[in-house]
C-alpha cells in the first residue's frame, strides 16, 4: 500500500512519471511548476505542499514540505485546496479542470495558461492516481 | 397471500402517480404564494425540500424503483400533507399536473408499510457536527429527505452520500462551510433550485450539481426589509424573487427580478439578473448597494468593507469560467425603483426579426421604455396559454397564419408610449392583450378555420387584426372572459381559475412582466435550455448571424427551438440573447442532444467573437458589468478552440463531437 504524500509515495511517483510519461508525447514539452498547497491533511489537520517542477515535458523535481509556506512565489502556479478534493482527483472522482472551475481549487497564476496545458496536467494526475493506492482517514 | 396481495397494491400505489411525478420540472412555483392561495403548509413549517410538492414528487420516483428505501422520516413527510389543495391549484396553472394525487398515494404507501419495513438512519459524526450548529431539526442525512434534492442540486445517477443542512443565519453559514472544509467535505448552496434543475439532465449535470457533501439549502434565511426611504431592500438568501417584488409594490417600488421562484441573492450570483428591464434598472453589480457574503474559507465579508480586495473586477476572458460560487451571498442590500401610476404596456408585432430587432437597438440607445424586449411567438404562446396543447396551437396560429413570429414588448409611461406608437404602424395595447390572453383558447381552437386561412392570404395579416377593418371582429370573436378560460381546467378547479383569472392582475401586462410568474410554463412538463449571451448592439448583422446559429444548429439536431428573447442593456450599448430549446427531460437520448447542442453553440459563439456566452456569465453577477464585459473576447483562434475542446473533453470526459 503506498500512502499518498508519504515517503514511498514520493519515490514510487518519481520513478512512475519518468518510466511511463513520454516528455513530448504524453507531456507535450511544456516547461513549467507547480506547487500543490494541501490542507486539512487529516489527522493533526496540517498543511502539505507537493511542488511538481517539469523541464521540456521531463519531470525535473518532486518535493513534499509540511506547513505553510508563503504561496511558494517560485512556482508557476499555486493551487490551493483540501484534502478532500485532492483525493477526489486521485481516486478519479474529480477532474482538475473541473475542480478547478468548481472552485474547489483555487489558483494563483494564469488560468488561461493553465487550462492550455490542461491534457499532460490530466496525464500527470492519470500517474500519480496510479501509484496511490491509501489516504489518510 | 396476503403479503403479496399488500406487496402488489403498495406498488400499484406509487405506479398510478408515477406519470406525474416523472413530468415534475422543479420549477419551483409551488414554493411561492403568486395565486394567493397560501403555501403549502408542511413545506412551510419543515422546509426541507421533501416537504414540498416538487419535493414529494422527487422522492415518490425513487420510491418507486427502489433506490431508497422507507424511513421514519417518511411517514412524518406523508402525514405533514392535509390534503389541502393549494398545490394542485399552483401547479395546475403552470404545468396542468395534479402534486396532490402523489401526495395522497404517498399517504397509502405509509399505510400499507409494516414497521419493519422501515430502515434506521445512524447518526455519524458529521452530522451531529451540523446539529450542534444549526439545531436538531435542521440537518439530515436521512435518504428519504436526501433523494428529494435530485435533479436540482444531486445528479440524477449520484450516490445519495449528502448531508442537508439549513442554517438560519449568516453565523450558522459560516460555521457550516469552516466545519465542511476541516472535514474535507465539499459543500453548495440551494436556493430555489431553478437554474440547477436546468442543468441536471444535461452534460452541465457534474459540473453544476454537488456530487457529495454537504448540501446548503438557504429557505430560512428569510430576511427581508424594505427601505422607501433610500429605495432599497435588505435581501436574505432565502428570499425569492416574488417575494421581493411582492413587498416592494406594497410601497409603490420595484425590484428588477427575474424567474419568480428564483431566490434573490442566487439570481445576483448566478446571472447577475438578467431582465427586460436591464436598460433601465441594470444588471451585474447595477442591482446591489451591499452584499454580505461568506466566502469558501467560511469568513464573513462585506462589499463595503474598506479592506477587502476590489469585488467588483475579474478576468473577463474565456477561459475565466465558474461553475460554482466561490461564495455564498447571505444578504443583499437591493435597489429598488419607482412604479409610476401611468405605466402601461405596448407592444409592436412583426413578422421577421430584422425589423423588430431594428426598433428594440433604437428604443434601447434612446433610453425609452423601462421594460425593453423581443420577444419570440414561442414566448408569447407560451406565457399567455393555460396548457401545452393551446400553447402549440396558438403557436402555430401566430407563425403561420397571423405571421406574429416577433414582438417588441415594451411597458413605459405614457410619453414612452406615444414615442412607441408614433414608431410602429401599429401595436397591441394592454386591452387587446387581455384579449389575447383571456381568449387563448379560443384563438388556439382557430387553429386550420376558415377565418384563419383568409386571414393568412391577407397581404398583411398582421395590420388585418391589429389596425384594419378585422381587429373588431377578432376582438369580438375571442370570447375573452375568465369564464370561457376557466373552461380548460379539469372540473373541480374551474370556480377556482375562474376566480383567478377576473383578478386583474393576472391579465395586466404590466404586473406581469413586474411578478414574472408566466416564464415558469416554459418548463411545463418539460424541460428548457437556453444559451445565448451578451453581444454588442451595434452590429446588427453579427447579432442576427449569431441568431441564426442557433437555429441552425437547433434544425441539425431536430430540436424543438426558437428566439426567446433580446433586450438591450447599458443603454443600449449591448443586448443580451437567450435562444431556447425545448425537450423532454425524461429521454436521455434527446437529453444528450441537448447537450451537445449546449457545446456546439457555446463553441460557435466563441468562434464568432465579441461574445460573451451564458457559460462565462455563470457566477459573474457580484462584479460590475463595465469589468465583465469590457471588452468582449475575440473571436478564437485555432490554437484557443483546440484548448476549448481539450478543456471540454478535461471536464466532461468523453462526450459526441460535432
Ligand atoms: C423558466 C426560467 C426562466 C429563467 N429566466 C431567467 C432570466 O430571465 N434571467 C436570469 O437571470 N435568470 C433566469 N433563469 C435562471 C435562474 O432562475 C437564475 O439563474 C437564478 O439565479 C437561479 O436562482 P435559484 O434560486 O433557482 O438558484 P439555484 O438553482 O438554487 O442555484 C443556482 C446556483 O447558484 C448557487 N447559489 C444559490 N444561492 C446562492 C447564494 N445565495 N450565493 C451564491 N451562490 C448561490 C447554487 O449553488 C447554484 O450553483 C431562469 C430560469 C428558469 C427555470
Amino acid at each position: 500500500m503506498v500512502k499518498f504524500l508519504s515517503e514511498e509515495w514520493i519515490e514510487y511517483a518519481k520513478n512512475y512519471i519518468l518510466e511511463k510519461l513520454d516528455p513530448e508525447k504524453d507531456m507535450k514539452s511544456i516547461t513549467t511548476s507547480i506547487l500543490c498547497i494541501i490542507e486539512n491533511v487529516p489527522p493533526n489537520d496540517e498543511t502539505i505542499n507537493l511542488y511538481i517542477e517539469l523541464k521540456n515535458g521531463k519531470l525535473n523535481d518532486l518535493q513534499v514540505s509540511i506547513g505553510e509556506i508563503s504561496d511558494g512565489k517560485e512556482a508557476v502556479f499555486v493551487i490551493r485546496g483540501n484534502y478532500g478534493t485532492y483525493k477526489d482527483i486521485l481516486e478519479g472522482k474529480l477532474g482538475t479542470a473541473m475542480a478547478l472551475l468548481k472552485n474547489r481549487l483555487k489558483l494563483k497564476g494564469s488560468r488561461m495558461e493553465i487550462l492550455k496545458i490542461i491534457k499532460p496536467i490530466d496525464g500527470l494526475i492519470e500517474s500519480l492516481r496510479k501509484v496511490t493506492d491509501e489516504f489518510e482517514k | 397471500m396476503k403479503t403479496t396481495k399488500v406487496l402488489t397494491f403498495k406498488k400499484k400505489v406509487l405506479e398510478n402517480v408515477i406519470d406525474i411525478a416523472e413530468k415534475g420540472t422543479h420549477c419551483g412555483m409551488c414554493r411561492i404564494d403568486f395565486l394567493g392561495t397560501g403555501l403549502c403548509p408542511s413545506g412551510k413549517k419543515h422546509g426541507f425540500l421533501a416537504y414540498w410538492p416538487q419535493g414529494r414528487m422527487e422522492l415518490v420516483k425513487h420510491l418507486k424503483d427502489g433506490r431508497i428505501k422507507p424511513t421514519e422520516k417518511l411517514i412524518d413527510i406523508a402525514n405533514s400533507c392535509n390534503l389541502c389543495g393549494i398545490c394542485d391549484k399552483q401547479c395546475n396553472f403552470v404545468t396542468q399536473l395534479r402534486p396532490e394525487k402523489v401526495a395522497s398515494a404517498l399517504k397509502e404507501y405509509v399505510n400499507c408499510l409494516d414497521k419493519s419495513e422501515y430502515e434506521t438512519v445512524p447518526d455519524d459524526e458529521i452530522i451531529k457536527g451540523l446539529r450542534e450548529i444549526v439545531g436538531e431539526e435542521w440537518a439530515t442525512n436521512d435518504p428519504i429527505i436526501i433523494a428529494s434534492y435530485i435533479r436540482s442540486i444531486i445528479p440524477i445517477d449520484a450516490e445519495l452520500n449528502f448531508y442537508i443542512v439549513l442554517p438560519e443565519n449568516t453565523e450558522q453559514v459560516s460555521k457550516i462551510i469552516k466545519f465542511a472544509n476541516k472535514n474535507n467535505l465539499p459543500f453548495l448552496p440551494r436556493a430555489g433550485g431553478t437554474a440547477l434543475s436546468i442543468a441536471t439532465p444535461t452534460v452541465l449535470s457534474k459540473a453544476i450539481n454537488l456530487d457529495h457533501g454537504i448540501i446548503i439549502d438557504l429557505i430560512r434565511l428569510k430576511k427581508l426589509e424594505i427601505h422607501p426611504e433610500n429605495s432599497s431592500a435588505v435581501v436574505g438568501a432565502g428570499i425569492t424573487s416574488f417575494e421581493l417584488q411582492k413587498a416592494a409594490y406594497k410601497h409603490k417600488l420595484r425590484a428588477n427580478v427575474a424567474e419568480a421562484g428564483a431566490h434573490y441573492c442566487a439570481n445576483i450570483a448566478t446571472t447577475g439578473i438578467i431582465t427586460t428591464w436591464g436598460n433601465k434598472y441594470g444588471c451585474f453589480a447595477d442591482n446591489f448597494i451591499d452584499l454580505e457574503i461568506v466566502d469558501n474559507e467560511g469568513t464573513i465579508k462585506n462589499h463595503h468593507d474598506i479592506d477587502i480586495p476590489n469585488p467588483y473586477t475579474t478576468d473577463n476572458t474565456f477561459s475565466n469560467i465558474s461553475l460554482s460560487p466561490s461564495y455564498i451571498i447571505t444578504k443583499a442590500t437591493a435597489k429598488l425603483f419607482p412604479v409610476f401610476d401611468d405605466e402601461e404596456a405596448v407592444l409592436v408585432p412583426f413578422d421577421n426579426l430584422k425589423d423588430a430587432l431594428d426598433m428594440v437597438l433604437e428604443l434601447g440607445k434612446r433610453g425609452i421604455g423601462l421594460s425593453v424586449a423581443v420577444l419570440s411567438y414561442k414566448y408569447l404562446a407560451e406565457f399567455i396559454c393555460p396548457t401545452r396543447k393551446i400553447a402549440n396551437d396558438f403557436e402555430d396560429i401566430c407563425k403561420n397564419y397571423m405571421k406574429l413570429r416577433y414582438v417588441v414588448d415594451v411597458i413605459c409611461d405614457k410619453d414612452d408610449k406615444k414615442i412607441v406608437e408614433e414608431m410602429a404602424e401599429y401595436t397591441i395595447d394592454q386591452p387587446f392583450m387581455k384579449t389575447l390572453i383571456l381568449g387563448s383558447p379560443k384563438l388556439a381552437s382557430l387553429k386550420d378555420s376558415e377565418f384563419m386561412k383568409i386571414l393568412s392570404e391577407e397581404e398583411n395579416p398582421l395590420k388585418a387584426i391589429f389596425a384594419g377593418p378585422m381587429k373588431k371582429h377578432f376582438e369580438k370573436g375571442l370570447d375573452a372572459s375568465p369564464e370561457q378560460m376557466s373552461k380548460v381546467y379539469d372540473k373541480d378547479l374551474q370556480d377556482f381559475f375562474k376566480k383567478i383569472y377576473s383578478k386583474s392582475e393576472m391579465t395586466n401586462v404590466v404586473w406581469l412582466h413586474a411578478f414574472r410568474i408566466l416564464p415558469s410554463r416554459l418548463m411545463r412538463q418539460q424541460m428548457t435550455m437556453g444559451p445565448g449571451g451578451a453581444v454588442w448592439a451595434s452590429d446588427k448583422k453579427h447579432i442576427l448571424k449569431w441568431v441564426d446559429m442557433f437555429a441552425d444548429v437547433g434544425n441539425k439536431y431536430k430540436l424543438n427551438h426558437a428566439l426567446g428573447f433580446i433586450s438591450p442593456f447599458d443603454n443600449g450599448k449591448f443586448v443580451y440573447i437567450e435562444y431556447d430549446y425545448f425537450y423532454d427531460h425524461n429521454n436521455p437520448d434527446i437529453a444528450n442532444k441537448i447537450s451537445t447542442t449546449l457545446l456546439e453553440t457555446t463553441e460557435k459563439s466563441l468562434v464568432l467573437g465579441q461574445i460573451f456566452t451564458l457559460i462565462n456569465y455563470l457566477f459573474k453577477g457580484i462584479h460590475r458589468k463595465e469589468h465583465v464585459l469590457y471588452p468582449l473576447p475575440k473571436a478564437l483562434s485555432k490554437e484557443e478552440q483546440i484548448m476549448f475542446r481539450d478543456v471540454l473533453h478535461s471536464l466532461l470526459g468523453e462526450f459526441e463531437e460535432w
